[in-house]
């Protein structure tokens, strides 16, 4: 099973976009609970997307395969070994880093 | 005002701590309080509801209530003044499964020396009292509080139903005043095992809930003990100003000639009696100071009479609210004030309210202020 994290939550899985994870071929598990076992691995990610009462986050969004757990089964939706999570905060984006405004004529170069 | 990564104060200078909706900021100054450096923010884009200043001299710390939209709330720390901080892995605040609640945000977090040198309480949305034994870095909860047999009917206002307001009484370690909105004021006498409310004589405009219209909920906003008899008590809720006389018992109305009844926060004189501030708002919905004039209310009576402060504030044209942790007082002499807005400006008067003037312009939403003295 591969996670796929956010910039946000890669701070807790030493800066790694992607987690891979092994499981046995028959496995049957929701989302919750590979969540709660990323989260065993990684501390840190479990309550950042988990609230606490075990359930995701409401402006966490959660995909299995390309499709949004809220419109499938929810917390309970299955997840196999080979399945593909990701996992992305509601309506993010924009440029955490901006570039620097350029220096306005009249105005020292190097401002603070 | 360049802004700094962070502050390197000397003993006897002033900090400000200000917890705004997008991230904190540290304000810093000597005492003459004239000149003030802002470093930060810190946590960006997080909502700050709540700081405490923990004067350790050996390692001074700074808590933070964090919260993020996204990825919920925690109590975070740093013990360099904001140079680095650690933010806890796993939830250091959570509610047990059994409860069926979980974290909204982190509304207080407030120091208890007499009952702990290392006890810091916190209060939360939902409204819960949590305790740290080690300067903030895990939490436990109240459980008398959690499982309190008038839990059903305590009702959310706008802000949630949070408990905004943890005052350790500054005599007895046993006793403690919370505020609730909206359920009231709850006191504890026995550490920690009871809490009883205490809203006799405070005027109830709204029925309980129906399914318990005997409870009538009142939407405590700020409480605030006098700084030289702690059986004295200020109060701003949601419709009136109030005192009481007997450790929260029973409550007096000391409206008398303020504007307004609606206000958020109460500052009481951090020595001086009878001695405390408030900021009259228009109520109900509108919210921002009377006739769009800011004014600071002084009592230097307990109450019995008010007096408008407002030398260097906006006298017109002014459409902010100051919300209930927005206004602080430091402990020098004399007294500083300092309160921010939910325009972003912060103002402080270093003569005990007397003349004000704008420290900072252009802060996002300001949500809490808290001031230390370093010692």
């Amino acid at each position: 099973m591969r996670f796929h994290l956010p910039s946000a939550l890669r701070k807790w899985a030493g800066d790694r976009e992607i987690v891979e994870m092994s499981f046995p071929l028959d496995l049957r598990m929701t989302i919750v609970e590979a969540i709660e076992l990323l989260g065993r691995e990684h501390p840190g990610i479990r309550q950042r997307v988990l609230d606490d009462q075990g359930s995701i986050r409401r402006h966490v969004n959660v995909f299995v395969d390309g499709e949004n757990v809220r419109f499938a089964q929810g917390d309970a939706t299955q997840v196999t070994h080979a399945s593909e999570v990701r996992i992305y905060p509601a309506m993010s984006g924009g440029t955490p880093n901006p570039r620097p405004l350029p220096v306005r004529e009249g105005e020292k170069e190097g401002r603070e | 005002m360049a802004i700094e990564k962070s502050i390197s104060p000397q003993s006897g200078d002033v900090i400000l701590m200000v917890g705004t909706v997008k991230g904190m900021f540290i304000f810093q100054s000597d005492r003459a309080r004239r000149d003030f450096r802002i470093a930060g923010p810190y946590f960006k884009g997080m909502e700050v509801f709540s700081t405490a200043y923990l004067p350790d001299q050996k390692s001074p710390r700074i808590l933070i209530g964090n919260k993020s939209q996204h990825w919920g709330s925690t109590v975070s720390w740093s013990d360099d003044f904001g140079a680095s901080w650690h933010e806890p892995a796993e939830g250091n605040v959570k509610f047990p499964a059994a409860s069926g609640l979980t974290l909204n945000s982190i509304w207080a977090l407030e120091p208890a020396p007499l009952v702990g040198a290392n006890v810091v309480f916190a209060g939360l949305d939902p409204a819960a009292l949590y305790r740290s034994d080690d300067r903030g870095e895990t939490f436990r909860p109240n459980e008398a509080l959690l499982n309190h047999a008038e839990r059903p009917f305590w009702m959310p206002g706008f802000g949630g139903l949070c408990l905004h307001t943890v005052m350790p009484h500054p005599q007895d370690p046993k006793r403690m005043m919370i505020g609730i909105s909206s359920a009231g004021t709850y006191r504890t006498d026995d550490g920690g095992e009871s809490w009883t409310r205490r809203n006799t004589g405070i005027r109830m405009d709204e029925a309980g809930p129906p399914h318990a219209p005997h409870f009538r909920p009142q939407c405590a906003h700020k409480m605030r003990y006098d700084a030289k008899n702690p059986a004295r008590i200020y109060l701003q809720n949601h419709p009136g100003y109030y005192r009481s006389d007997d450790g929260g018992d029973t409550w007096v109305d000391i409206r008398n000639n303020l504007p307004s009844e609606f206000g958020f926060p109460m500052v009481a004189h951090p020595s001086r009696a009878d001695t405390a501030y408030v900021i009259p708002l228009t109520g109900d919905n509108f919210r921002v100071p009377i006739e769009g004039a800011a004014r600071v209310w002084r009592t230097r009576d307990a109450g019995e009479s008010w007096t408008p402060l407002g030398k260097g504030l906006p006298d017109h044209d002014a459409y902010f609210s100051v919300l209930r942790d927005a206004f602080i007082a430091d402990t020098l002499d004399p007294m500083g004030l300092y309160f921010g807005t939910r325009g972003g400006t912060l103002f402080a008067s270093s003569d005990e309210g007397e003349s004000w003037r704008s420290i900072a312009d252009w802060l996002p939403a300001v949500l809490c202020v808290k001031a230390a003295v370093i010692s």
